[in-house]
């Protein structure tokens, strides 16, 4: 089978990232970065704005006279700085800082490189900047476009491709310009583009410094022409970029709750880097979206499924605010119509947005996510009437479910979307293109019809929360306790003791995946049961010690490199800790919760999206993924912590699992309505500070506190094992 | 349960106002732009030709997904080619590979915007006769087939550019 690849790729990526743009690098000096993907190598470096790649790696030559070289060549040194990246070069007399910031005043990457000559004579320094435009959203994954419009203005140098367009602009005015390599004098040019090069002249007296900032932005090329003047205030002041992205960065951090695991300091670890990680994904592409992209390198735009995920987090991180604007984000693209062209039906909610606006649909499970986020909200918000537009768009979320469900069993049908979205476009293509995926679960890449477990579990959840929020208008009654039933009688496979992953006809299908778990997660398989299933999904065919496969390795279509057949996945392995501790096993849901922990502190490893099913090695996998550290962090809130929080009727619940032999945790600016909670956990009890402007009522399992806006009070607590 | 989708014309104007009236005329831009770059950016537009034994075209990118593909197949008016009887390569003055030693242990290797021309020897039996060429890739990273079908006559001489 495929071994990793030969070529370079051991470099620690670098990303960093603006509301609307993001420099991916490998920390030498230039914004290039070769990664495998899919097998191969990719060179992903580069920028992106407005969740368009905007260009393929970007490299700086120098020259002094005959003598020349590259900036990675040159590095002494080089590391993080608040907000960005910053290397140092020596070159003969010349020492170069460089430092490089994805800006959040445009959607664009700012290098400023300060050249110091520390010689005894003038050195003309000439600097070579040259990048390959992409100017392709990053959702057209293999594609790379070749012909671009290329056009010179009096201060930068614009290039488009179709809707899409960059500008490059500068400190220091290019004394040449060179287009695949060949000299060009500007004005207008069109065809086919592989490289745009422009050559500064910096000529440095003795003893003395020059710096040169170069500037490239774009996304849209409707957008070029807003925020010019942002780009300005750029070049006379470039690390204005990185102090704005600093600055915001140190309000979230301060304002999200602090957690500290004595007896587990490798979770309090995890839980800094996860935060760190989720930050990362924050995003405003513009279009008035606001969201967390999935990942990157090759998954940043706003994927609706994975945003879900996230969301779930960032509400336990209490930024309540984003939480909203997200999921108004994804409901204003709620079709409203059949949309077969890009894949949409009435009522669906889109796998991908990005600014455009383009957006498309066709998944199994996006749409029933959404339901329960809009109940988070509101009640971590204390708000008690959906907000405007949030009630119709649920019921047609139900609309929409209730129209793919099997009238007698409730189950919902998963499956074709794919084929259906190529069928719809092939009459208006005269060169067409596909890929025979039959169905889009979150495992993608694996036929899981016609009902997937995870699915029903989402779908039944859905249901359920339609019902509480909107009461006779929601689903008819009966609806969520007869899908319960169904998949009490028809999932159960007792020669595995496990639960079927789908069912196709009238026969389950017989593959161990770990999506049966959130059948315990989501409390349809409780007690004995629930352990059982916990138990056979923790055994070495499935989970192994670098986490959870999406298959197990005795299933006859096992592969260890299969994205979805055989790869070990970090949200797989939440999965297991989840469900681990929803069923009372809270010593194998903490080592679990440690696994993940230590990879993401794990140089090389870190917040990979998956790994090798066969050993601890990323393959195929963006490099730092949202679905690799938010199910994590819900997971301590939710389930470690035990927390139920419902600011509508100011109750807070405290269940924490943690294992015999603990100590002490402690939990700090927990978000709850307009106020916010300490929690200091000793074995049998909860003392809790609360600060809010009302009364707070904290059930911990073995009693009940109200306490006043100000007030401090012990809530006795069940021990973990007495839980289930 | 899910309803076939309408087709036609009349059914894709409909989609197209639709587009326009809920999400703003932008989309339409955006979604077309989006839909122009993948069609316009695969198949090398007009290189299909004809060969002394067959046909030849070029593609500027893998069709959507990139990757090691350790299967290679190819399709000339529905009728698979034998792998023998197809070569690749990477350009002009690059050497030809033959699509028989594209395994799992030697993957043809494809990333976003490599050129890969192909050269298949096959009957072509009328020159004026518009052909349907079909090439499929499967990646081990992620199974499900990837696949390009590019209809057009072919071009007689040698190779457009």
């Amino acid at each position: 089978v495929i071994s990793a690849p030969a070529t370079r790729t051991d470099g620690r990526p670098v990303v960093l990232t603006g509301l609307a743009s993001a420099a991916l690098l490998d920390g030498r000096g230039d914004l290039e970065l070769p990664r495998e993907m899919r097998g191969t190598v990719v060179e992903c470096g580069g920028v992106i704005g407005q969740c368009v790649r905007l260009t393929g790696a970007w490299r700086i030559a120098l020259r002094v006279d005959e003598l020349e070289t590259t900036l990675p060549a040159t590095r002494v040194a080089g590391g993080e700085i608040p907000g960005g990246w910053s290397t140092e070069h020596h070159w003969n007399d010349l020492t170069i800082v460089q430092n490089v910031a994805a800006a959040s005043e445009v959607p664009g990457v700012v290098r400023s490189l300060r050249v110091t000559n520390r010689g005894n004579a003038v050195v003309d320094l000439r600097l070579t900047s040259s990048f390959r435009p992409v100017l392709a959203p990053v959702l057209v994954e293999g594609i790379q476009p070749h012909r671009f419009a290329l056009e010179t203005r009096p201060d930068e140098v614009r290039v488009r491709q179709r809707a899409f367009g960059l500008s490059v602009r500068w400190s220091v005015a290019p004394s040449f310009l060179f287009v695949n390599r060949a000299s060009w004098r500007g004005g207008h040019w069109t065809g086919r583009i592989d490289e745009v090069g422009f050559e500064h002249s910096l000529p440095v007296d003795p003893g003395l410094s020059a710096t040169i900032v170069l500037l490239i932005r774009g996304g849209l090329e409707r957008d070029l022409d807003v925020a010019g003047s942002a780009g300005d205030r750029l070049l006379y002041d470039p690390e204005m970029a990185a102090r704005t992205v600093a600055e915001a960065d140190r309000a979230w951090t301060e304002a999200a709750p602090r957690l500290s695991f004595p007896d587990a300091p490798e979770l309090e670890r995890g839980y800094g880097r996860a935060c760190a990680a989720l930050r990362r994904l924050y995003s405003a592409p513009g279009d008035g979206m606001t969201g967390l992209v999935a990942g990157y390198p090759w998954y940043a735009a706003l994927w609706c499924r994975d945003l879900a995920w996230l969301l779930d987090a960032v509400a336990w991180l209490g930024d309540l605010d984003w939480m909203r604007r997200s999921i108004d984000t994804v409901l204003r693209y709620q079709c409203r119509a059949s949309l077969p062209v890009v894949g949409g039906e009435r009522g669906e909610l889109p796998m991908q947005i990005s600014p455009g606006p383009v957006f498309f649909y066709g998944t199994s499970d996006t749409t029933l996510y959404y339901p329960r986020l809009m109940e988070t909200w509101l009640a971590r918000t204390g708000t008690t009437e959906l907000p405007n537009g949030w009630a119709d768009a649920l019921d047609r979320v139900v609309e929409w479910g209730r129209a793919r469900t099997d009238p007698t069993t409730g189950l919902l049908r998963n499956g074709g979307e794919a084929e259906e979205i190529a069928e719809a476009t092939a009459q208006i293509a005269h060169v067409r293109y596909g890929i025979d995926a039959p169905d889009t679960t979150i495992w993608d890449s694996a036929d899981r019809r016609e009902h997937a477990i995870d699915v029903q579990v989402l779908w039944w959840e859905c249901l359920e929360t339609a019902a509480r929020l909107r009461g006779a208008r929601g689903p008819p009654s009966g609806s969520a306790d007869r899908l319960a039933a169904s998949l009490r009688a028809m999932y159960p496979w007792p020669e595995e003791g496990y639960l079927f992953d789908s069912r196709r006809g009238d026969r389950g299908v017989g593959q161990v995946r770990p999506n049966a778990l959130r059948a315990v997660s989501g409390g349809i398989f409780t007690g004995d049961d629930a352990r059982t299933i916990v138990a056979r999904a923790a055994r070495g065919d499935l989970t192994v010690p670098w986490g959870v496969r999406t298959l197990s390795d005795r299933d006859p279509t096992y592969d260890p490199t299969a994205y979805h057949g055989g790869q070990v996945w970090t949200i797989a392995t939440a999965w297991l800790a989840d469900a681990a501790l929803a069923a009372g096993e809270p010593d194998l849901g903490v080592e679990v919760l440690k696994r993940i922990a230590t990879t993401l502190d794990t140089d090389g490893l870190g917040a990979n999206e998956c790994f090798r099913g066969d050993r601890p090695e990323p393959f195929d996998s963006c490099f730092l993924l949202g679905f690799s550290v938010a199910p994590f962090l819900t997971t301590l809130f939710r389930r470690l912590w035990g927390l139920e929080v419902d600011a509508r009727r100011a109750s807070l619940g405290v269940r924490p699992a943690f294992p015999d032999g603990w100590s002490s945790a402690r939990l700090e600016r927990l978000r709850i309505g307009a106020g916010s909670c300490d929690l200091d956990w000793a074995p049998g009890r909860v003392r809790v500070r609360w600060s809010g402007p009302g009364p707070l009522t904290v059930e911990a399992g073995a009693g009940e506190v109200t306490l006043g806006p100000g007030a401090t009070a012990d809530v006795p607590a069940r021990p973990s094992h007495e839980l289930s | 349960v899910r309803p076939r989708p309408p087709t036609g014309w009349l059914s894709l104007l409909r989609q197209g106002l639709t587009l326009g009236v809920d999400y703003g005329t932008h989309s339409l831009t955006a979604l077309l732009a989006v839909a122009e770059t993948v069609e316009d950016s695969v198949y090398e537009a007009g290189s299909l030709h004809r060969t002394a034994d067959g046909i030849a075209f070029a593609l500027d990118n893998p069709p959507l997904r990139v990757g090691a593909f350790a299967e290679l197949q190819l399709l000339v008016d529905g009728v698979a080619v034998p792998a023998e009887r197809i070569r690749f390569r990477p350009g002009e003055g690059r050497p030809w590979r033959s699509a028989a030693t594209v395994t799992p242990g030697w993957p043809l290797e494809w990333g976003p915007g490599d050129r890969t021309e192909f050269d298949v020897r096959v009957p072509v039996p009328d020159p004026k006769a518009r052909v349907c060429v079909r090439v499929e890739l499967r990646t081990y990273a992620i199974p499900p087939l990837v696949w390009c079908e590019v209809r057009a006559v072919p071009a007689t001489g040698e190779a457009p550019g």
